[in-house]
């Protein structure tokens, strides 16, 4: 009898999440701790193959320069010594350049691109027009009857991204839900508030070369929700965040 | 007498057997070597679980590979799910060469190895597997693969070594 259920709109919004791709900043004490651990690992571990071919070859070198003569020229001398190759993996470490942790997404504090900290998660806002406001909402659009809302939600990711989005939702159960009763003035027997349910996907590829359909999107972490989301509604999506 | 043991109880005496307690003891069901293959429970409706679930972890780094399967275990045993085994997979070892094509034909070589850990969990409800997820895929380190599948029979026997002479055999029979 859905005539008998009560008068609440519902909406499934998503929360698209790009997980962190660099292990965050090691914090004082466990930088401390990282380097006595490996100092004490250092001074009790053994030689390995490489360092002992090393010593053995400085000793010959050092014997060759002190008694001018040597018996056996050709005795186990190999063409390439420990010393050389150590001198070559040398070179190529430097001609290794690592990508730079803080990009420059960074620097210009450009809150469009998912470029930005590569250490956290960042979360996608879309500005949504509410009766006569325009918000900044986690993307959510209206649930049709017949429809999981699992796939609202999916619904909403693809009228804001397109199509092809390779996210990954991970299962059927809701995270959160929020739940608001609309201003007397448009209240009416059938429509008393709305009820948003929350779904979490996890984008899998940082590749969004589609055109976006709305042009007011955002990529921003946990602790800059609060610049945007109004209080109630960030209370509840603070929730089910991890950080 | 030396033909006499003159140490040894035999019947009549009243102190025959008295050191004995192997009866007294429960009877040991003799071991049997072949290993039984594994249950799985699907159970569909609201509460919704999971059968054996694999989630494996590999990666080059043999430290950073068992101190995450250790966290993860030990995430498991304090959300209380319950896991049946946490094992490791025999390394692979790859061998690197460089053939450099730039006057002489020289190779370098570099030996990487792969490790591999299981943790095998099972009764998973379903409303609470994407947090689970979610916290091992944000607590993920560097230059790990995390890979979560349902456990099969193809899995187990992967476990196990192949019999070369007991297959002949039975190709001989055969």
């Amino acid at each position: 009898s859905a005539a008998a259920r009560r008068p609440w709109r519902l909406f499934g919004a998503m929360c698209l999440l790009r997980l962190p791709r660099i292990t965050q900043p090691l914090e004082k004490e466990e930088e401390e701790v990282a380097a006595l651990m490996e100092q004490i690992e250092l001074e009790r571990s053994l030689y390995s193959d490489h360092e002992m071919r090393k010593l053995e070859e400085e000793e010959q070198l050092k014997k060759k320069m002190e008694s001018l003569y040597d018996e056996d020229e050709a005795r186990g001398k190999t063409v390439i010594m420990a010393q050389d190759l150590e001198e070559k993996w040398e070179q190529k470490f430097l001609r290794f350049k690592a990508a730079p942790r803080i990009t420059d997404a960074d620097k210009s504090n450009d809150r469009t691109s998912l470029n930005r900290k590569l250490d956290s998660n960042l979360m996608l806002l879309v500005k949504q027009k509410i009766g006569n406001q325009e918000l900044w909402l986690l993307p959510q659009v209206e649930w049709q009857p017949g429809e999981t809302l699992r796939s609202t939600a999916e619904r909403a990711m693809a009228t804001f991204l397109g199509d092809h989005i390779q996210a990954k939702v991970l299962g059927n159960a809701p995270y959160g839900i929020y739940k608001y009763k609309f201003p007397k003035a448009i209240r009416t027997e059938n429509n008393v508030g709305a009820k948003v349910f929350f779904f979490k996907a996890f984008l899998q590829s940082s590749d969004l070369s589609q055109a976006q359909l709305k042009a007011d999107y955002l990529w921003v972490t946990k602790k800059e929700l609060g610049d945007y989301l109004q209080s109630e509604y960030l209370k509840k999506v603070n929730r089910f965040l991890l950080d | 007498d030396a033909l006499l043991a003159s140490h040894r109880s035999y019947r009549s005496r009243p102190t025959h057997g008295i050191g004995r307690f192997k009866y007294l003891l429960p009877k040991e069901v003799p071991k049997r070597r072949k290993e039984k293959v594994q249950m799985k429970e699907i159970s569909a409706g609201t509460e919704y679980q999971y059968g054996d679930l694999n989630i494996q972890m590999t990666s080059h780094d043999l430290c950073l590979v068992e101190h995450f399967a250790q966290y993860v275990h030990r995430l498991c045993n304090r959300l209380s799910i319950r896991v049946n085994e946490s094992y490791a997979m025999p390394t692979k070892t790859n061998e690197v060469l460089f053939l450099e094509e730039r006057g002489s034909k020289m190779q370098l070589d570099a030996v990487l190895t792969t490790h591999q850990r299981v943790v095998q969990i099972r009764g998973l409800s379903s409303t609470f597997a994407p947090i689970l997820l979610e916290v091992i895929q944000s607590s993920q380190p560097e230059g790990v693969h995390l890979l979560m599948k349902q456990h099969t029979e193809a899995d187990f026997k992967s476990r196990l070594k192949a019999r070369p002479e007991l297959e002949e055999l039975l190709a001989e029979m055969s």
